[in-house]
């Protein structure tokens, strides 16, 4: 989708490493001071911590306390709830609802699996592509925006036109279409092989969509950085443009890239929620939070605990990650000169 | 028939207006309800929602219920079927044609004659010609069935190809009505062919192009007098049909029958709750969601009427681990058939067999599941995983995505990890389905599948059982079955006329028993279809027809 | 001037052809897409599948079988796979949804966004602010499918306030058309507002700061003056071509999730269905468009910003 080019705006100089800095704490001190000061956003990170921690104790609940599996089908089977035997999923396919016992604390779905599990084992999922999508995204986003932005010229026109095609295309039917296609088939690029229903492949759809995102105010920035004269004085002491990458211009973005990490992560996360929501993202029968959502919008009016369960969970985790972020954003660039791309969240439309 | 049921799947987010006002709040529809004692009264009109359009209005290109609904009571073929329910609703009766086609003792030619004194709706008379004609028409729009004709009808291929300029094999006699088909093979099921709606007569001269939006006059009770492909149509009743006289066929009660296409089915299933519109389309899914309120408010005008339809799990035979007869034997013995239906939110009926209630050839009742119905066994099933050395096979497992062939799939997957294999799903679009599995670079291992009947024949059902129909795209014998006992019965009943089906139903039955023990496929259930209607109309006096659903001219108003 | 705005013309035709190839591209590589297959039915035989892919040239090479999509699509003839309609025309149907959701929630998010982006921004730091950014917080974190669905369930289900999805012409019946657009406006403005209004908000303090605004105050002008005439203005350029490329966005398909929840039967709706359908005309066409309607906006801002700021212009060359 589209927000206001960096190079557009105009920027304020960021502090170089050989520019001066107050005695004895260096920039990200400094930040992690602030941080710890903003109370709401730390309390907003534990959250979200929690989350994390809860669904990766997935597997002890699902054995100990429900004593089943997230895809284990129920659906002709009883439980006992106030001394009243009840069908997990009525004869005319009716699930039940929550029951604030171990099993089935929070109900069952259509198929009579337990939502409880569901939920931790579907927040593992949504997570886990949130993190790996959001490392792809770091990753490249920082390479491109960094070696475009230096470099420029041909190489630079190319990559640009390339984050432009990326940026145009509608990012949700991008996801739709590769996730269909890699639904039915893998991805077999080389002697990497991903079979259909692997994480790994939301993962990499939601990672790529969001490259230009962070790219282009990473270039941004970068074309102003190496108009810097510590740059002039790095090329003149000698150094190649990939030293003079890693070296100079690297650290000067690394806030910049630390500050939209928990940003990347919230959008992973709703893209992730989206796509499942179209078919196209978490594959049958594994849980993530858009799958449950989805499934469950069927069944609103007789059974809203199914979307409800979820949803709240998503808004909780999403929120926290992002209260999270924009603390971290305060802390470490509080005059907030480089325009963040918010409006990644769009996409999630 | 095949019953596409595209539409409002995925979206619904369902929500009700309140029943705060039901029973009361019966729409205006403009007729005057002056009761009549007895039966009902003559006349009125009434409003239809369909969850989903008709693929298309024109009769020689529909293909889906929602077109045969309204083209079978339009477009009379020469044959048709009895209007009544149950399996009488699969026998044939003469259509304009006098009377069932005479068939030669080689089974290569059909004779019929036409009725004298018939009249298109628009008023011009009816020639046998124009049932050349008819056929010609539907292979020239490309009917999704035509195979049906080009594969049999002597000619008929050559014309499609375009090395002909019409068909050989069919000869009319505008002056004594006298039709004559000859085929290229024997076929039993050919009276059922032309009595398809595709096969319902146009008007020789009738454009050789989709007419949905415009569609043409034909012979039969309605008429259509106002068609929107996608929005909506309108069928009056014709004043002609009652006088020619038709046995068997009714002229109908209702004067105007007004359909229209609304796109959310929970809104569709409301509104008929509420008593807004009279008819939820039998071929839509009732929303889950909205199940019990109808259940309890509307008891007296809701019911599951059952069509021939076989949902099953197709079990290829020619790779692991079912091509070992044992691991086929223990998924029949381990499906739980009652999770079945409640995945189904209670629209379907269990069996086992392939032959669908219904069907000529249908075990029934005398005969016992070899593998058990209602009480799934899966220890037993296990252990006899075991014996057959196949456990811990990996399994891909397919499946359509949406509702409930999805939730299906889910709960098969997870019975096969029960029994002990490494089982994953794959799910993929409805559209491109069965294309996918049935194409010999994907040679599926197990998955869904399911068959809705296109005629009330056993060889139609029996397709998919037969080894000649195994070929590398579009392969319908998902199972690849190849076993001789059912060819060389296959070859010996498929050739028998469907005019006397009654006299080989032992037969049949006892192929499909047979077929059943051989567990090629596991066959869990067939589909029921939600009749639900208005208070305003006579429920019980309603028809619902096997093939064609809600037989529209047995409606009649309170 | 003239060689940047030529350039960018040239850029954006080239981005559009390669989206187009992109999108046809994709569906080449799925495998069994084969539409002759899906097209000619479950009971077809091989001849029906060969006669499909004749006509429409399905054994042809790839880039003949672009060129002629292309070539449909820009004649207007082309036709889609699953329903064998006019893709155009059906676009055109489905468009008056699109367009009543984008330009109605478009004018909804820029007003509310702005109004409380300002108020923000008045009041940093205190009570009106931190509950104005939670509000957005939470609107930016809640996927709009599960906002649909929820707002759905107890604004038309529990309580019988708006119908249940569905869309009503304006032409039809405008009372109705506009009972039923109220909901999925609401619902897809949540998220634009809370990132319009934390954007201006935070525009709006950056600007405050400067020294053109303290040497307006320091001239004497009233406080409200220097709010409306000079931050207000200065902060609201970015905000307009951002929604500009916002709404262009939204009517090229971006507005997926909330057509579907509503069911509006609108542009996006129509793609999604097409891409799983694996139909690929509707969706070449559907891209296309959306991208073209981004991409010339895209354009024009950056001529117009470059018009403005000389910086611009210098240092994109």
């Amino acid at each position: 989708m589209a927000t206001v080019d960096s190079t557009v705006r105009a920027e304020a100089p960021v502090r170089g490493r050989g520019a001066d800095t107050s005695a004895g704490l260096g920039p990200y001190r400094l930040g992690l001071r602030r941080l710890r000061r903003n109370k709401a956003a730390l309390a907003f990170g534990a959250l979200f911590l929690l989350i994390v921690v809860l669904c990766l104790c997935a597997p002890l609940y699902a054995e100990h306390v429900a004593h089943t599996s997230p895809n284990a089908n129920h659906v002709t089977e009883t439980v006992v709830v106030g001394g009243v035997r009840k069908d997990v999923v009525s004869p005319t396919g009716q699930p039940i609802g929550p029951t604030w016992q171990g099993r089935f604390l929070l109900g069952a779905d259509q198929n009579g699996r337990d939502i409880a599990v569901r939920l931790l084992y579907g927040g593992r999922n949504s997570l886990e592509v949130g993190f790996l999508a959001t490392l792809l995204t770091m990753v490249l986003a920082t390479i491109v925006g960094i070696v475009a932005g230096y470099t420029r010229g041909f190489v630079d026109g190319v990559l640009a036109r390339v984050l432009d095609l990326i940026w145009a295309f509608p990012v949700v039917l991008l996801g739709i279409a590769l996730g269909t296609a890699l639904a039915l088939g893998g991805i077999s690029i080389g002697p990497l092989h991903l079979e259909g229903n692997s994480l790994l492949v939301p993962a990499f759809i939601i990672g790529i969509v969001y490259i230009p995102y962070v790219a282009k105010p990473i270039r941004g920035q970068v074309l102003g950085l190496r108009e810097q004269e510590f740059v002039d004085a790095a090329r003149v002491g000698g150094a190649g443009p990939l030293r003079i990458m890693l070296s100079e211009i690297l650290p000067n973005v690394a806030s910049t890239i630390i500050v939209f990490v928990p940003l990347m992560i919230a959008n992973a996360i709703l893209l992730e929620a989206a796509l499942s929501y179209l078919g196209a993202g978490v594959q049958p029968p594994n849980p993530s939070w858009g799958t449950m959502i989805s499934d469950g919008i069927r069944l609103i009016p007789s059974a809203m605990h199914l979307t409800f369960v979820p949803g709240l969970m998503l808004v909780l985790a999403v929120l926290g990650i992002n209260v999270f972020g924009d603390g971290v954003r305060d802390a470490l660039d509080p005059r907030a000169k480089v325009r963040l791309e918010e409006h990644a969240e769009e996409a999630s439309r | 028939m095949r019953v596409r049921m595209r539409g409002a799947t995925a979206i619904a987010v369902a929500l009700l207006l309140a029943a705060a006002g039901c029973g009361g709040g019966g729409s205006d529809n403009g007729s005057t309800s002056s009761s009549s004692s007895g039966g009902g009264q003559e006349g009125g009109s009434i409003s239809v929602l369909m969850g989903t359009a008709p693929d298309y209005l024109d009769p020689q290109l529909g293909y889906t219920t929602q077109s045969a609904e309204p083209d079978w009571i339009t477009y009379t073929p020469l044959v048709t079927y009895r209007h009544a329910g149950g399996t009488a609703g699969g026998e044939l009766i003469p259509g304009l044609a006098e009377a069932l086609p005479e068939v030669s003792r080689d089974g290569l030619t059909y004779r019929l004659r036409l009725r004298r004194g018939l009249t298109f709706s628009d008023g011009r008379p009816v020639k046998a010609s124009d049932f050349a004609y008819t056929i010609m028409r539907a292979i020239r729009v490309n009917w999704g069935g035509k195979s049906f004709f080009t594969s049999y009808i002597d000619g008929a291929a050559a014309y499609d190809s375009g090395r002909a300029d019409s068909i050989s094999g069919i000869q009319t006699d505008d002056a004594t009505g006298d039709i004559t088909i000859r085929l290229t093979q024997p076929y039993g099921a050919f009276p059922n062919v032309i009595a398809f709606p595709s096969a319902g007569l146009v008007p020789r001269g009738t454009a050789m192009r989709n007419l949905s939006n415009d569609p043409p006059p034909g012979v039969g009770p309605y008429m259509y007098t106002q068609a929107s492909a996608n929005r909506g149509f309108t069928l009056q009743r014709n004043p002609r049909f009652a006088r020619f006289g038709i046995p068997d066929i009714p002229t109908g009660h209702l004067d105007t029958i007004r359909v229209t296409i609304v796109s959310n089915t929970q809104s569709e299933a409301q509104r008929v709750l509420n008593n807004e519109a009279d008819v939820f389309d039998a071929g839509d899914t009732l929303p889950p969601s909205l199940l019990p309120q109808i259940e309890s408010q509307a008891r007296d005008r809701f019911s599951r009427e059952p069509i021939p339809s076989t949902y099953y799990f197709f079990l290829n035979v020619t790779k692991p681990p079912f091509n070992n007869a044992k691991a086929r034997q223990a998924v029949n013995m381990a499906i739980d058939r009652e999770a079945m239906v409640r995945l189904a939110s209670g629209f379907l009926e269990p069996t086992c067999w392939f032959l669908p209630e219904g069907i000529v050839g249908h075990p029934g009742n005398d005969a016992t599941c070899p593998y058990g119905l209602d009480r799934p066994d899966l220890a037993g099933a296990k252990r006899l995983v075991q014996e057959s050395g196949t456990a811990g096979a990996a399994i891909t497992v397919w499946g359509e995505e949406r509702s409930p062939r999805r939730e299906y799939v889910d709960y098969y997957t997870d019975l096969l990890n029960k029994l002990g294999y490494k089982a994953q799903e794959r799910i993929i679009a409805d559209e491109v389905y069965f294309p996918t599995i049935g194409n010999a670079k994907t040679d599926p291992q197990t998955g869904f599948a399911d068959w809705i009947q296109d005629f009330p024949n056993p060889s139609d059902f029996y397709l998919l059982m037969d080894a000649r129909a195994i070929q590398p795209t579009n392969n319908q014998n998902f199972s690849k079955v190849n076993d001789p006992h059912i060819q060389a019965e296959l070859k010996r009943l498929n050739p028998v006329p469907a005019t006397k089906l009654d006299s080989v139903g032992d037969q049949w039955s006892a192929l499909d028993q047979y077929t059943a023990r051989r567990a090629y496929v596991a066959v869990y259930g067939t589909e029921t279809m939600p009749k639900f209607f208005s208070d305003r109309l006579d429920f019980d006096a309603a028809v619902f027809h096997p093939t064609y659903l809600n037989d529209w001219t047995s409606l009649q108003l309170k | 001037m003239t060689r940047f705005v030529v350039r960018r013309f040239i850029s954006m035709v080239l981005v559009l052809f390669a989206i187009s190839v992109l999108t046809f591209l994709i569906f080449q590589v799925i495998p069994n897409g084969d539409p002759a297959q899906r097209m000619a039915g479950r009971l077809s035989t091989p001849e029906t599948v060969a006669a499909i892919r004749r006509t429409w040239g399905f054994d042809d090479p790839i880039w003949q079988q672009y060129l002629t999509t292309m070539k449909k699509i820009f004649t207007g003839e082309v036709i889609s796979y699953t329903q064998q309609v006019n893709v155009l025309d059906q676009i055109w149907q489905d468009l008056p949804a699109t367009l009543s959701l984008a330009i109605g929630a478009g004018i909804i998010w820029l007003f509310l966004g702005v109004v409380f982006g300002v108020l923000s921004a008045l009041h940093a730091g205190h009570f009106t602010d931190r509950a104005l950014t939670v509000a957005a917080l939470v609107g930016v974190s809640t996927p709009v499918f599960l906002l649909g669905a929820v707002a759905l369930y107890f604004l038309a289900f529990k309580v019988q306030l708006f119908p249940n999805g569905g869309y009503v012409p304006l032409s039809q019946d405008p009372i109705q058309w506009l009972y039923h657009m109220i909901l999925p406006w609401l619902v897809l403005s949540v998220l634009f507002i809370g990132i319009y209004s934390r954007v201006l908000r935070s525009n709006m303090l950056d600007t405050m700061n400067e020294d053109f605004v303290r040497t307006a105050r320091a001239k004497g002008i009233s406080e409200r003056r220097v709010l409306v005439r000079h931050v207000l203005r200065n902060s609201l350029i970015p905000i307009v071509s951002l929604w500009s490329l916002d709404f262009a966005a939204v009517i090229g398909g971006g507005a997926i999730l909330t057509e579907s929840v509503f069911n509006l039967q609108g542009v996006g709706q129509y793609a999604a269905e097409s891409i799983r359908q694996l139909d690929v005309p509707p969706v070449m066409v559907v891209v296309m468009l959306g991208a073209f309607a981004v991409v010339i906006l895209s354009a024009i801002t950056d001529v117009i910003f470059a018009l403005l700021d000389p910086r611009i212009r210098l240092a994109g060359s």
